[in-house]
């Protein structure tokens, strides 16, 4: 019998990658998708096949974190050794404008979903997809697994919930509940919405003319971005460990969106001063401080690095949105990126 | 007169609010759960005074899962200052209910910041959380800067609404507080709470209508303050020139076997006889040295405890003897 693994948040880009790691290892994958009238499965296209065939290994089940019962009966059909929770509304400046909603699937979402686990009385490993927002205004550079939380968006502060309520039940009913702790992770499966892609993408109409002006918020502000593939290898190896923890997921280097500017315009010949306008409602009304993580406990325990840098990010990214917008405009379909 | 809106004020806190808040000159709106019976409610007291009730007391019957009637509420009151003390207030039952305690307590909080951050002129927010949120701390006594470390369900939601306070004085300049609430007791404590249940044996005993009290552990100790003191803490908060968060403590830890030696004292009775530990009464995950520091509190509000542990469990169980003397017709 495969191993059999649960994934929320499946057509992500964290999901996608996920499951098709899943899937190499020989691993049944069950994923949570959303109802809606279009499909937004776009990022499966890959490995996703016909469920009239016999031999598929992953299976695509309509539900959301908003709906206990659902969840409830969908863990107790698929009965999985493995859960993964990426599902979320990931994008920060959003959450300050959709407070509610953010608090809601991030937040209540995880308990619904540890509930229904409990409910159903299986002892599935657990992933916590938590995140680097949760660290906010710094109290120590770099972060580790030990830094106190300080968050500054709806958003963070419903991590930081998710992140102790998984504590919570790996405590006190023993359940292999991890929290992966991840900063910035890009690639070409970003969403459009997020400041890494949004350049990536704009690099590509810009250069085909498309596109002339390029708006953005905080130049300044700095990450720790790492590649998504490699990170979504941390967060399996942490459910194959014998005992559940908490781990930091990052490159420990530290980049700023100008930095990113002038890597991803450069690499198309364009000049991004040309190009950048600034506007303010991209502002976030609080900004996070200088976060990089310190991945130390993961490489020691977990055996895992980043390697792909961030130079080599931005190139793969924009090749990808050069290629992508190539294609689309052939007239061909690229199958996945 | 300045105008006062209280969420919770059936309570134990919320009716030692409203007291304060009369007191003070306000003008004291609250609000009431549509199916809340008021006569059974800390508050029947007041409600029942006809020179307060209609005339500086106003109840609304209002609901925190419905953001309607809490949005009427507000623009209806216009207050300058609002306490949500409401909430889902029980640590052991949140280990069956998390998805509700989450809801309660986290959305009511962001419910009242999202209005508030809407208005022109929004009122002062005091935002009720727990010492819950230190969980097992690293060192004693905790104060406003030590890290949160929750291990209960409501530990972890008392820790989101603090955060989500923080993050909306911080990106909208919201004059909004957290009181970080260590134990806080009195007669008008809910019956599931030790200290009252406690009391309450203490006092059935004497008289001969129980015979024996079952209790979890008996060893776990607490800052045990009284509400009453607590509640004037919240007031000098939201008349401080800064908003912050402040713990409020009494920085004494007791036992809930110290609570036996005195309620049973009150009565004159060994506790010994009586006293039988269930561990069923256990919660899965029991935080350790939960005390408060309130350097914080003195120096800026001038604000201290008053009242004596001892003082405090003495009238809790007098209180408890009283009505049960109160209740039976046969008694003399």
């Amino acid at each position: 019998m495969p191993k059999k693994a649960l994934i929320t948040g499946i057509t992500g880009q964290d999901g996608s990658y996920l499951a098709e790691l899943l899937l190499r290892q020989g691993y049944e994958v069950h994923g949570l998708i959303r109802r809606a009238s279009t499909f937004n499965t776009g990022r499966l296209n890959a490995i996703y096949a016909d469920p009239h065939r016999s031999d598929v290994r992953l299976r695509l089940h309509y539900g959301d974190l908003s709906d206990a019962s659902g969840l409830a009966r969908l863990v107790g059909q698929v009965q999985p050794d493995e859960v993964y929770n990426l599902a979320a509304q990931s994008h920060v400046r959003v959450s300050f404008d959709s407070a509610e909603y953010t608090t809601d699937i991030v937040a209540t979402g995880t308990v619904r979903l540890l509930e229904a686990i409990r409910e159903v009385g299986l002892c599935p490993r657990f992933y916590q997809a938590s995140s680097s927002e949760m660290f906010g205004q710094a109290r120590e550079i770099p972060q580790r697994e030990t830094t106190p939380f300080h968050p500054r968006s709806p958003y963070a502060c419903a991590k930081v919930f998710a992140y102790w309520i998984t504590v919570n039940y790996r405590e006190a009913y023993g359940l292999h509940a991890s929290n992966g702790i991840l900063f910035n992770h890009e690639s070409p499966r970003r969403g459009e919405t997020f400041v890494t892609r949004k350049i990536t993408r704009a690099v590509a109409h810009i250069r085909a003319g498309l596109q002339d002006k390029l708006y953005l918020g905080n130049l300044d502000a700095a990450r720790d971005w790492g590649y998504a593939p490699e990170y979504v290898e941390a967060m399996w190896r942490m459910l194959q460990q014998d005992q559940p923890d908490d781990y930091v997921i990052a490159t420990g280097e530290t980049h700023t969106v100008r930095e990113f500017l002038e890597l991803a315009f450069g690499h198309a010949g364009l000049e991004w001063q040309k190009h950048v306008e600034l506007d303010p409602r991209y502002h976030r009304p609080a900004e996070v401080d200088h976060l990089v993580g310190d991945a130390s406990k993961a490489r020691q325990q977990l055996g895992w690095e980043a390697r792909t840098r961030f130079a080599d990010l931005v190139k793969l990214m924009v090749e990808a949105d050069l290629q992508l917008l190539q294609a689309q405009r052939e007239g061909r379909l690229l199958p996945s990126l | 007169m300045p105008r006062a809106l209280i969420t919770g004020i059936t309570g134990q806190d919320g009716s030692y609010l409203a007291e304060a808040l009369l007191a003070d000159g306000f003008e004291v709106h609250g609000l009431v759960r549509p199916h809340r019976d008021l006569a059974s409610s800390a508050i029947a007291h007041l409600v029942n005074d006809p020179a307060l009730h209609g005339q500086r007391l106003f109840l609304h019957r209002a609901d925190l899962a419905e953001p309607a009637t809490l949005r009427r509420a507000l623009l209806a009151t216009q207050p300058d200052e609002l306490y949500h003390l409401a909430g889902p207030s029980h640590v052991g039952l949140s280990f069956e209910l998390p998805e509700s305690t989450c809801h309660g307590v986290a959305f009511g909080a962001l419910r009242w910041l999202e209005m508030l951050r809407d208005l022109p002129r929004p009122p002062r927010f005091f935002q009720a959380t727990s010492a819950e949120i230190f969980g097992r701390p690293a060192l004693a006594p905790q104060d406003e800067q030590t890290p949160s470390v929750p291990v209960t369900p409501y530990g972890c939601a008392m820790a989101f609404a603090r955060h989500l306070v923080g993050v909306y004085r911080a990106s909208y300049g919201l004059f909004a507080c957290c009181g970080i609430l260590y134990n806080h007791e009195s007669p008008r404590r809910g019956e599931s709470f030790v200290t009252r249940k406690i009391c309450r044996a203490a006092a059935a005993i004497r008289q001969g209508h129980q015979q024996e009290l079952w209790l979890g552990d008996l060893d776990a100790a607490r800052d045990w303050g009284h509400a009453r003191d607590y509640v004037q803490a919240m007031r000098l908060m939201l008349r401080h020139d800064q908003p912050a968060d402040y713990v409020l403590a009494t920085g004494q830890l007791h036992t809930v076997r110290d609570v036996l030696e005195v309620a049973f004292g009150v009565v004159g009775l060994d506790w010994r006889r009586y006293v039988k530990s269930d561990p069923g009464l256990l919660r899965p995950a029991e935080p350790a040295r939960l005390v408060g520091n309130t350097a914080k509190a003195r120096q800026d509000l001038g604000w201290s405890p008053t009242t004596s542990f001892e003082d405090l469990i003495r009238e809790m169980t007098e209180a408890e003897v009283r009505a049960s003397t109160d209740s039976r017709p046969s008694a003399s």
